[in-house]
């Protein structure tokens, strides 16, 4: 038998593999991608709103106060979102080119709500109120993050049960780790 | 440079194509599904998401006129509770009040005003708007009284109260026509009667079950049906275990066993319709014992000699010794009190029973005494409820009077006697003959169904109104009701309709009728009433904060105690003339060996429940079934016929026949048969159509021989098996006791 017959170059045997593991790659990488676009544009975490409302302009720019949209929250278990009637407001005045305003006033014309994206939500089975913690002290961004620099809000805090307790733990609340305090 | 050929270009393009597509479909897994946050258009100034507010108003799902407080929220009533500070309910609710709220949601609301538009009672109906449906019936009308013919226009309502009555009975006097009924299947006619003979009362007195120590029940379901059950269930409470170290004991004597005699210490179980009867024994034992020591003696003693306890014991079918147990029992047991209802006020001979009853009170002492019956005062609002209200033979009236086409145009509010009545009556028959019918109601029920015209109303929970609760309780009281949300529907208040077809007629109407508003009507009339009660204050601002404090607190009573009278004394005709016959039967006994017994139950009420799904699905208290309907039979007669539990039967009397499941049940008599009353309706929405059958429909027409009210208890049947078997939905598990001893069999009474 000739040498040159048995031996086995693993660099041919490799190149049998090339072109399936290339493929692999780029699928890996399409998975990524898909991901990536997943988060980026279509995120529970941050997701499109049906107008891009700033906060950072409402808030840091022109120094408007939470509780005049979301006047609700020290009263409530909802921190409540404003009416669209309270958004007209001021925007029949305020920037009334605006593209996005613009969609507001379509909103407006047809009486119709501007369908919001949740951002922040609990499940149903958890009894969470506003009220209760405003009452103790606590600012909007210790929860919400800095929303006064954000354009489109993202949610910063997990909001899962953990993140519940270890506050409640650190702050020695009341009955904080009692179930029936969130599940009743 | 890589060379790709074009195989190889396909497969990068599909992988990179499924990798994307997976990782954005990881991605979209890890998350939350997409809730939205939906803002108000409008802010409503009245609210704040999330915070309640509880509205008080009066419940109107039976006739006790209960207290309710609605737990509101975001303009949506989300609950109902009893009002506190309402006297006759206190706080607490029955089924029926909690299932308010499918009332008012309920899918099968009529949405809008329709129009006939086919054969009657072919549910073929247009939809028309408000200003036709008025003017279509303001021109009839209009038309008639202009014709002096006013007197065919007939009004047929149910037992309402307060100031919507007023209007009603107001609007009918000045178009010209004397015809305004009530129609109420659970009016207590003969109990009414039988105060009116024995005490000369109008209205019916106060039971005070609270403070007795011995309440000796002839039938009455007190804790379930019987008048103010909610009320009752709370002074049985008191009676119970209200005072330290004292128990009162309640003895329950009827054929089959309800809820209270459940919860009786004794259960008795009689022959229909000699609850009468036995009461005269008792009579007879305590005069005879010599433990009446009152003035008219010999006359009592005359009145009572028919009926000895021997006599009585083959009569009703309890012993000798029973009867005078407890007939020492109720004089010692001070203070006592006996009351009646069900089989005991539903039989022919039911206002006699009743009287017989009543002077079963007056022997034992317990008249105008705490803990005994006493007199109410009038009531703070106008009550002509006995007046109009319709016994069944004033209901053949009226049925002879469309017959007869001498009524052009009938206007129904609320009542439902299609169901309610026994097809022997020929309601729907006569119906064929009205040229027009009008319905005001909130629901398609049978009646409304043959309606040619059909005016939605608001539900209890959207209107206005006021009531003073009938029987009173000791002291007067009435309170106002307010909508607590804004009508779910384009219905209109009852008050409203009357009010703009006052309008529409014209002619002196709108001059006595001046209102356009329920509201409006509502709040002069009880200007009125405040001046009366309060002369000399400012009607602007103190009337103003009156009805606020009003509707706040749901409820208005007088502080001012009212002159009752206390005591009673009976005259001798009125004792010579005490006399209670036989029941009487449709069906001899031969052919029919079982007398048949409907029974109101603690949630359809007379059927008027039936499509409010949280009642169909509450399992009956004594029965634990649900959603139909059954024949409850006793162990004894099951075994002699060979019936189980869930075999169908025919239940045939003199006037008709019916199909049901059987239900062996251990407390009734093995002479009797009972079936629950509320199911069986052919329209009335999609919880309650098709679904069980009507008892009714196979009642004979006895009547009560003073009154002329239905004696419901009154018709003999016999039973056949068919063959068929169903299976009976209960939460109940076994029917036996498995040898633990919770219930004999009556053998010990009998």
């Amino acid at each position: 038998m000739n040498k040159s017959d048995t031996s086995i170059s693993v660099r041919d045997a490799l190149a049998h593999f090339k072109i399936p593991v290339f493929i692999g790659l780029v699928g890996m990488g399409g998975f990524v991608l898909g991901y990536l676009v997943q988060v980026e544009f279509y995120s529970d975490i941050s997701p499109v709103q049906p107008i891009a409302f700033s906060h950072r302009i409402h808030v840091s720019q022109n120094e408007i106060p939470c509780m005049y949209c979301h006047a609700h929250a020290d009263k409530t278990p909802s921190a409540g979102v404003p009416s669209v009637s309270k958004c007209m407001g001021c925007h029949k005045v305020i920037a009334t080119d605006s593209p996005e305003i613009q969609k507001l006033y379509e909103y407006w014309k047809k009486q119709e709500p501007i369908p919001w994206i949740k951002v922040h939500d609990v499940p149903d089975f958890v009894h969470f109120t506003h009220k209760r913690h405003i009452k103790a002290g606590l600012e909007c961004q210790q929860c919400h993050g800095p929303v006064e620099t954000m354009d489109r809000v993202t949610r910063v805090s997990s909001l899962k049960m953990p993140w519940c307790v270890d506050c409640h733990t650190e702050r020695q609340v009341e009955n904080g780790r009692d179930c029936w305090t969130c599940h009743k | 440079m890589i060379k790709i050929n074009r195989r190889d270009f396909l497969k990068y393009i599909g992988a990179g194509g499924v990798g994307a597509g997976a990782g954005f479909l990881y991605g979209k897994s890890t998350q939350k599904t997409v809730e939205l946050l939906i803002p108000q258009v409008l802010a409503p100034e009245e609210y704040s998401p999330g915070i309640a507010t509880w509205y008080n108003t009066i419940c109107r799902q039976c006739g006790a006129g209960c207290g309710i407080s609605v737990r509101v929220r975001e303009g949506r009533a989300k609950k109902i509770e009893g009002n506190p500070l309402h006297p006759v309910n206190q706080g607490r609710l029955c089924a029926m009040g909690q299932a308010g709220l499918n009332a008012l949601y309920n899918p099968d609301r009529i949405r809008r005003p329709l129009k006939r538009n086919g054969d009657r009672g072919s549910n073929n109906f247009t939809a028309i708007s408000w200003d036709e449906a008025l003017t279509t019936l303001g021109v009839r009308l209009g038309n008639l009284k202009i014709q002096h013919e006013s007197n065919s226009v007939y009004l047929l309502t149910n037992g309402v109260r307060g100031h919507l009555d007023k209007l009603f009975a107001t609007f009918m006097d000045e178009l010209g026509s004397g015809n305004y009924l009530h129609y109420d299947f659970t009016y207590p006619s003969t109990l009414y009667e039988a105060n009116r003979i024995s005490f000369q009362q109008e209205n019916l007195p106060y039971y005070d079950i609270k403070n007795t120590n011995f309440l000796l029940s002839f039938g009455a379901d007190y804790l379930g049906t019987w008048i103010s059950p909610v009320h009752f269930s709370l002074a049985y409470g008191h009676l119970r275990q209200g005072v330290k170290n004292k128990r009162g004991k309640c003895v329950q004597i009827e054929p089959r066993m309800s809820l209270t005699g459940a919860n009786a210490n004794e259960w008795i179980a009689c022959r229909p319709g000699t609850e009468g009867l036995l009461a005269m024994a008792m009579a007879n034992v305590i005069i005879s014992d010599g433990s009446y020591r009152g003035p008219d003696l010999e006359a009592w003693e005359t009145a009572a000699k028919p009926y000895s306890p021997s006599t009585v014991s083959q009569q009703s079918g309890i012993a000798e010794v029973v009867i005078a147990r407890l007939a020492r029992e109720f004089v010692k047991q001070q203070p006592s009190l006996a009351i009646a209802g069900g089989t005991a006020a539903t039989g022919t001979n039911a206002v006699e029973s009743l009287v017989a009853i009543n002077a079963l009170n007056y022997l034992g002492g317990n008249i105008g005494k705490p803990g005994g019956l006493i007199f109410n005062p009038q009531p703070v609002l106008p009550n002509l409820c006995r007046q109009r209200q319709a016994s069944y033979s004033q209901m053949l009236g009226l049925i002879a009077a469309m017959s007869d086409k001498k009524v052009d145009t009938l206007l129904l509010h609320n009542t439902n006697p299609v169901f309610t009545l026994p097809p022997a009556a020929k309601f729907a028959e006569a119906l064929s003959q009205v040229p027009f019918i009008t319905s005001l109601s909130s629901f398609m029920d049978e009646t409304t169904a043959m309606a040619d015209l059909i005016l939605p109303t608001h539900t209890y929970l959207e209107d206005w109104g006021d009531d003073s609760p009938e029987p009173g309780i000791g002291f007067p009281i009435a309170s106002i009701s307010q909508p607590v949300v804004k009508p779910v529907y384009d219905t209109r208040s009852t008050g409203d309709i009357i009010l703009g077809l006052a309008h529409q007629i014209g002619g002196e109407l709108p001059a006595v009728l001046p209102w356009t508003r329920t509201l409006d009507y509502l709040k002069d009339s009880w200007k009125k009433i405040y001046q009366e009660k309060s002369p000399g204050e400012s009607i602007t601002t103190d009337f103003e904060k009156f009805w606020q404090a009003a509707l706040i607190s749901g409820v208005w009573g007088e502080d001012k105690k009212r002159t009752v009278q206390t005591d009673y004394q009976a005259n001798e005709t009125q004792i010579r003339d005490i006399h209670v016959t036989q029941p009487e039967f449709a069906g001899t006994e031969s052919d029919f060996p079982f007398v048949f017994l409907p029974y109101l139950t603690q949630t359809f009420n007379d059927g008027r429940g039936a499509n409010l799904p949280w009642l169909q699905e509450l399992p009956d208290p004594m029965t634990s079934i649900v959603y139909s309907s059954w024949v409850e039979l006793n162990p004894v007669t099951a075994r002699q016929m060979g019936i189980r539990e869930g075999d169908v039967l025919e239940v045939q009397s003199p006037a008709g026949i019916i199909r049901a499941p059987a239900f062996i049940f251990q407390a009734i008599r093995p002479d009797v048969v009972a079936m629950p009353i509320g199911q069986g309706h052919t329209q009335y929405g999609r919880y309650a159509k098709d679904r069980g059958v009507n008892p009714i429909q196979i009642l004979a027409p006895e009547v009560d021989n003073r009154c002329g009210a239905l004696a419901v208890a009154s018709t003999r049947v016999k039973i056949t098996k068919t063959g068929k078997r169903v299976k009976i939905i209960k939460t109940d598990g076994v029917t036996r006791t498995l040898g633990r001893q919770i219930l004999d069999d009556g053998s010990t009474h009998t």
